[in-house]
């Protein structure tokens, strides 16, 4: 075969192998040990002397020639290869992952959790205490004598060894203010118990009271750490009003509304501690002075999220706890 | 209490719209529930006004007291009702025999009523507005009087009056029959008023029946009586009979008050009844009427305790417009000041200060800001504990302390339970001993609705009987249904005790922890586990036992934990420990053991002849089944050897290997599979 027929030869069955091992069997055929370019090469010796420069030159270009085509052919084939394969591995992206579902934290814990958050970042910090108490902190030692008409609005539930279910997180304050020295800044979540069932009650719902005492505190204190935090809570621009209210362990104390859509919305409640409550707890009333507030984290949190029902709170259906 | 605007302004000359009215009073702590517009055929354009009054302000349960509240506001005199003195033809034949507790009490003998005669149209309407029940025109009187005036007033029928009558302490157990034909026992710290026979009234709550106004009534007695508020306080309450009277005698009727009130109920009978008067008689023990009370208030502490800077003397203008009575500044700055005799609720210079600032406005009072203090940084236990079992994919649950007794007993002996003594209902009667029957609840409340899958913990207290009541914090949860963490690819599959633990163990991730096989009579005998800390118990987990499935309904499989929230591990620094630079040298053995030997006991074992450089055991195989013998099963186990000082060499290793091998088999009969 003449030089030239076998190079068009090796041109055509190298671009034509369309795999890599075909490709290797090509190349063999061509340049292995008994590969017809190869058998060209051994059979130059017996030619005559003057064609054999010639023929000599000719067959190198040719083997060139034949192993660029064959890194060439190989890496198309190689490219080919792997475009193949990255289209056989592609996967639907839109399949849901391995891991559950978060759960949630309930939206009363949650709002308790927010809530606390802005005072601990006023220096508050968490007191907790029983819910089971005894008549004396529950009321006696916040200037609620027994039978006042203020008791009334406590509807509260007794148990059998006597103690009661505190009706507010207020003797949580009371238990502080025994234990420790002023100043004090707390802040007390909790849930309390009344005994009252309708649209807008449930027997069991939470409180948040904050409690401050130290030299030379006053009502402007109160004001302006809880417009921050109706700010902070509410947003900046919500309307407030602080209006006059009746509470046994405060004196002045106030209300505090805010707008709500057509008309005010009440909060919470607070005050300047009333004399009586610091004495009762072993406090220099003549010394210190200090405020106290409390809130209601369901109502909040049905402001907060638009939430209707009171009750829902404590059905715990999943279809309302999974939304927040 | 609810009124009408136009008869409050007769009392006082103000120009402002029933709006402004109402938030003039809202802002004066008299908070206004609403108001609905009336049109009157007598006085025209009206309006209804619905008070919240708080029970430190009994004076406010009038019209008078309400006026009085705006005058001194307004800074404009406020009128008192018109009285004219009525000539005496007769002569009372009713003396009172009064006690301390009933201080003052006025009453006077009237005859000549004429009960087919009614109330003029204006009263009736007033009374309406009110929502006071028109009766009979000795009745539309008193009550008439008692709006107005703020004084409860009682009529009896003087002529089933035995001889008289006297105010005095309840015998024990002694009976009346009350006007709402209701039979009391009274208790012997209950005042009543008497005939020579009987009990006639239970004082400053309710008229007896016997003696009331009725048909035949000709003659009646007024009483407008003065009675101390300790002694009413509490009663309307224990016998449920609150009442008009009651609620203003237990927050402090004023003692100063009982005259007028008579003279103007006299007045509006005499207007439309052809009636003969006998004199006002006034009883009193003076010793026992309240004293007026004065209160040393310096001045000074107002600007300090509200931050204002109001003038001494606006302060006392003030004061003196509320019908306060204020001496000169003394040297120390301060006033003495004498409180009316309609305030029961000022006995301290704070309570002043609170008078000072109604009057200024708490909306014009300032406010400043706190000075900061060191922020508290530690994230709660709850917080750190709530994050983590969400992030499993529990939901977190609130239920109520109170449970079903019921229930409750199938979790715990009674005799630990805590009753609640005045439930809100049947159902919620105890205390709960554990979160179970509340979470239990929950978890078919939302089977019940087509939840498959349901995962939930909660966090709070239990409550068991002791001398006093053990109050403990828990955290519990529950898994049951579909895992919801099931995948497209996968095969479905259902909670089982593995998965509560797996996310127990999570949760417990630090600290020195263990599960033991456990015994608790609500749970599965084969599938419960106590868990131990420092081998003290701190919880259980487990499946609900199937008896109790059935007798609660439970529909499938419910696993539960619950561990003493104090046990679970706080956030704390953690100290750099030094770890080895040589390689690990690692070991599979498999064991064939008894079906009944724990795979804890044989890891145990394992253990104890590993030597001190072991880093970690791997369980990664449990088979029982084809292939292995009855009542055997196999155990296979990755070991895994690291030192500080060196590189394990193979001799070493296999040692210990054969060491294991060894002593597994002594102690348990293990056979080591190739």
């Amino acid at each position: 075969m003449d030089i030239d027929s076998l190079s068009k030869k090796s041109k055509e069955i190298l671009n034509t192998s369309d795999s890599l091992d075909d490709l290797e069997i090509a190349q063999r055929s061509l340049l292995g040990k008994s590969g017809e370019v190869t058998l060209l090469l051994k059979k130059l010796g017996s030619l005559p002397a003057g064609e054999r420069k010639a023929a000599g030159r000719n067959l190198n270009i040719l083997k060139n020639k034949i192993q660029d085509l064959f890194q060439k052919r190989k890496a198309e084939l190689k490219e080919l290869e792997a475009n193949k394969k990255l289209q056989r591995d592609s996967i639907d992206v839109t399949l849901p992952g391995r891991t559950g579902k978060r759960g949630t934290i309930h939206p009363v814990t949650q709002t308790i959790d927010e809530i606390s958050s802005f005072f601990t970042s006023k220096g508050f910090s968490v007191a907790s205490g029983p819910e089971a108490e005894s008549d004396y902190y529950n009321f006696e030692a916040l200037n609620i004598p027994e039978d006042h008409p203020a008791k009334d609005m406590h509807d509260t539930f007794y148990l059998d060894n006597g103690d009661l279910l505190r009706t507010h997180t207020s003797p949580v304050q009371v238990r502080v203010m025994e234990n420790n020295e002023p100043p004090l800044r707390i802040i007390c979540p909790g849930r309390v118990y009344r005994k009252d069932s309708d649209l807008t009650h449930t027997p069991m719902f939470h409180q948040i009271e904050g409690l401050l005492i130290e030299e030379g505190t006053s009502f402007a204190q109160l004001k302006g750490l809880l417009e921050d935090f109706i700010s902070d809570f509410f947003g900046s621009d919500t309307e407030i009003r602080f209006r006059p209210s009746y509470f046994p362990f405060t004196e002045p104390s106030a209300e505090v509304d805010i707008r709500w859509k057509k008309g005010w919305l009440e909060i919470l409640g607070c005050g300047m501690v009333h004399p009586n409550v610091l004495e009762m707890s072993g406090i220099d009333s003549k010394k210190y002075t200090g405020f106290a507030f409390g809130l209601g984290p369901e109502r909040i949190a049905m402001l907060k999220h638009d939430i209707p029902d009171l009750r829902a709170f404590f059905e715990n259906d999943m279809r309302f706890l999974k939304q927040f | 209490m609810q009124f009408s605007e136009n008869w409050l302004k007769e009392f006082i000359d103000i120009e402002v719209s029933t709006q402004e009215l109402c938030e003039q009073l809202t802002m004066l702590g008299l908070e206004v529930d609403g108001y609905q517009e009336y049109k009157s055929k007598l006085t025209g354009r009206d309006s209804i006004i619905k008070l919240d009054i708080t029970p430190n302000r009994g004076d406010c349960f009038s019209i008078i007291g309400i006026a009085r509240e705006l005058s001194a506001l307004h800074g404009k005199k406020f009128l008192y009702p018109k009285t004219s003195f009525i000539k005496a033809t007769l002569k009372s034949p009713i003396e009172v025999d009064i006690c301390e507790e009933s201080p003052r009490y006025v009453g006077r003998y009237v005859e000549g009523i004429d009960l087919k005669k009614t109330v003029s149209p204006l009263i009736k309407e007033r009374l309406k507005m009110s929502d006071v029940r028109s009766i009979d025109p000795i009745v539309d009187i008193t009550n008439y009087v008692l709006l107005e005036t703020g004084q409860p007033l009682h009529a009896f029928d003087a002529k089933k009056i035995q001889n008289g009558l006297s105010v005095r302490f309840a015998k024990n157990n002694e009976k009346i029959k009350l006007l709402d034909e209701q039979d009391l026992k009274l208790a012997s710290d209950c005042l009543v008023i008497t005939d020579r026979k009987k009990p006639v009234a239970f004082a400053g709550i309710m008229g007896g029946l016997d003696s009331g106004i009725s048909n035949s009534t000709k003659s009646i007695y007024l009483e407008s009586a003065f009675f101390k508020p300790e002694v009413v306080r509490g009663k309307a309450r224990r016998y449920g009979l609150q009442t008009d009277a009651s609620v203003r005698f237990e927050r402090g009727v004023d003692y100063n008050l009982q005259s007028l009130a008579i003279e103007r109920a006299s007045e509006l009978i005499n207007e439309f009844m052809d009636i003969d008067f006998a004199p006002v008689q006034l009883f009193e023990k003076k010793k026992s009427i309240p004293k007026t009370k004065k209160v040393s208030f310096k001045l000074d502490n107002t600007r300090k305790l509200l931050g204002v800077e109001t003038k001494d003397s606006e302060m006392m203008t003030m004061l003196k417009r509320l019908g306060m009575k204020v001496s000169s500044i003394n040297k120390q700055g301060k006033v003495s000041v004498e409180v009316p005799s309609w305030r029961f609720d000022i006995s301290i210079e704070a309570d002043l200060i609170e008078e000072i600032s109604r009057l200024i406005g708490y909306d014009k009072l300032p406010s400043t800001s706190l000075a900061s203090s060191n922020r508290e940084t530690d994230d709660s236990l709850h917080q750190v504990t709530r994050s983590s079992l969400t992030s499993m994919g529990y939901n977190e649950a609130i239920t109520y302390s109170f449970v079903d007794e019921k229930e409750a007993s199938l979790f715990d002996d009674k005799s630990n339970m805590v009753f609640v003594k005045n439930p809100i209902s049947q159902n919620m009667s105890v205390m709960r001993t554990s979160l179970l029957p509340g979470l239990l609840n929950t978890f078919s409340y939302n089977y019940n609705r087509g939840e498959e899958s349901v995962k939930l913990f909660e966090i709070g207290s239990t409550f068991t009987k002791g001398k006093k009541i053990k109050q403990k914090e828990k955290l519990a949860g529950l898994i049951s249904g579909k895992a919801s963490d099931i995948h497209w690819d996968g095969d479905e599959t259902e909670y089982d005790f593995y998965n509560l633990k797996g996310d127990l163990e999570v949760l417990l991730n630090q600290g020195n922890y263990s599960f033991v096989k456990g015994k608790i009579s609500f749970l599965h005998p084969g599938k419960t586990a106590d868990i131990l800390r420092n081998k003290k118990n701190i919880g259980f987990l487990g499946a609900i036992n199937p008896n109790i499935s059935n007798i609660l309904d439970l529909k499938q499989e419910v696993f539960y934990f619950e561990i003493d929230l104090d046990a679970l591990p706080k956030s704390e620094l953690k100290k750099y420990s030094k770890y080895s630079k040589f390689p690990i040298a690692q070991r599979d053995l498999a064991f064939l053991v008894n079906k009944s030997t724990t795979i804890s006991d044989v890891i145990a074992l394992a253990k104890e002849k590993s030597g001190k450089d072991l880093k970690e055991i791997k369980l990664f195989d449990v088979y029982e089944g084809k292939g292995i013998p009855e009542n055997k099963k196999s155990v296979a186990f990755s070991l895994y050897w690291q030192s500080m000082k060196g590189t394990l060499t193979d001799e070493e290793v296999d040692k210990t290997v054969q060491s294991i091998s060894f002593f597994l088999s002594k102690k348990i009969n293990a056979e080591l599979r190739s």
